[in-house]
């Protein structure tokens, strides 16, 4: 799931064009990001914030403005694993709900 | 770290029913594991098949019709096959509520995660989709060749 939920986020050019921008430096401001990109502020916020829920970065606030920093470091793997099972949870009980509600109908 | 994993749904059929898709070995292959190799019942050991995925050995710990069902495993590994209690794990308990006529509300909960170590989970991680590490060195290849 981790996987597909990355790919997912990358399959965007805008997406993409942020974190070739971040990994060519260290981290960027909100703003830095955002600019030239061709779409407006609010646009490439909803972008980023794509990339947050997928884990491919994180937000740090620095003073008035907020960093952006690519997620490389294994310092999430606890996380994800978590949220990757919690993923996988979910996925069961629905197939639980369908297999357990379709008795009903036979 | 978070121990806890719980996560609910509603669904709409009798505690029965719900407790025997969950607890009858020949109906949990229909929604959950793919095969069931041993006896479904408590203090045993049976084997869960996922397909190419794997097969991972789970202890049963309780059963209580219709309401609880219980079992030991190791989460997200590819393949277990081997006594679960000698080994660091976590429990799986399912939790049957009857909220009215014909609805239920169904919880899981798996405990037991500060046991597992961290390179157990990297591991994990990385057997099942070689995920971020793997994703991000091709991402900065690509880059790179831009």
């Amino acid at each position: 799931m981790i996987e597909a939920q990355i790919y997912k986020a990358l399959g965007d050019p805008v997406r993409l064009e942020m974190v070739a921008k971040l990994a060519k430096g260290s981290s960027c401001t909100i703003g830095e990001l955002s600019s030239n990109l061709g779409i407006s502020r609010q646009g490439a916020r909803k972008q980023i914030q794509v990339l947050v829920s997928a884990n491919v970065v994180r937000l740090v606030p620095q003073g008035r403005e907020t960093q952006v920093v690519l997620n490389t470091e294994k310092l999430k793997v606890a996380k994800m694993f978590i949220s990757k099972l919690e993923t996988e949870w979910d996925q069961r009980l629905h197939a639980l709900k369908s297999f357990a509600e379709g008795q009903n109908r036979n | 770290m978070q121990d806890i994993i719980e996560r609910e749904i509603i669904i709409k059929a009798t505690k029965e029913q719900i407790y025997d898709a969950i607890a009858k070995p020949d109906q949990v292959v229909l929604w959950f594991p793919e095969t069931l190799e041993g006896n479904y019942t408590i203090n045993e050991q049976p084997i869960f098949g996922f397909g190419e995925n794997g097969k991972n050995q789970v202890y049963i710990v309780d059963a209580k019709p219709h309401s609880y069902f219980a079992y030991r495993w190791l989460p997200g590994a590819n393949n277990f096959l081997g006594d679960v209690l000698s080994v660091p794990n976590t429990l799986v308990e399912f939790h049957i509520v009857e909220l009215g006529e014909d609805s239920c509300k169904v919880t899981v909960k798996e405990s037991g995660f500060k046991t597992l170590s961290a390179d157990y989970m990297e591991q994990a991680l990385e057997q099942n989709s070689k995920g971020w590490n793997f994703m991000l060195g091709r991402l900065v290849k690509y880059i790179e060749t831009r």
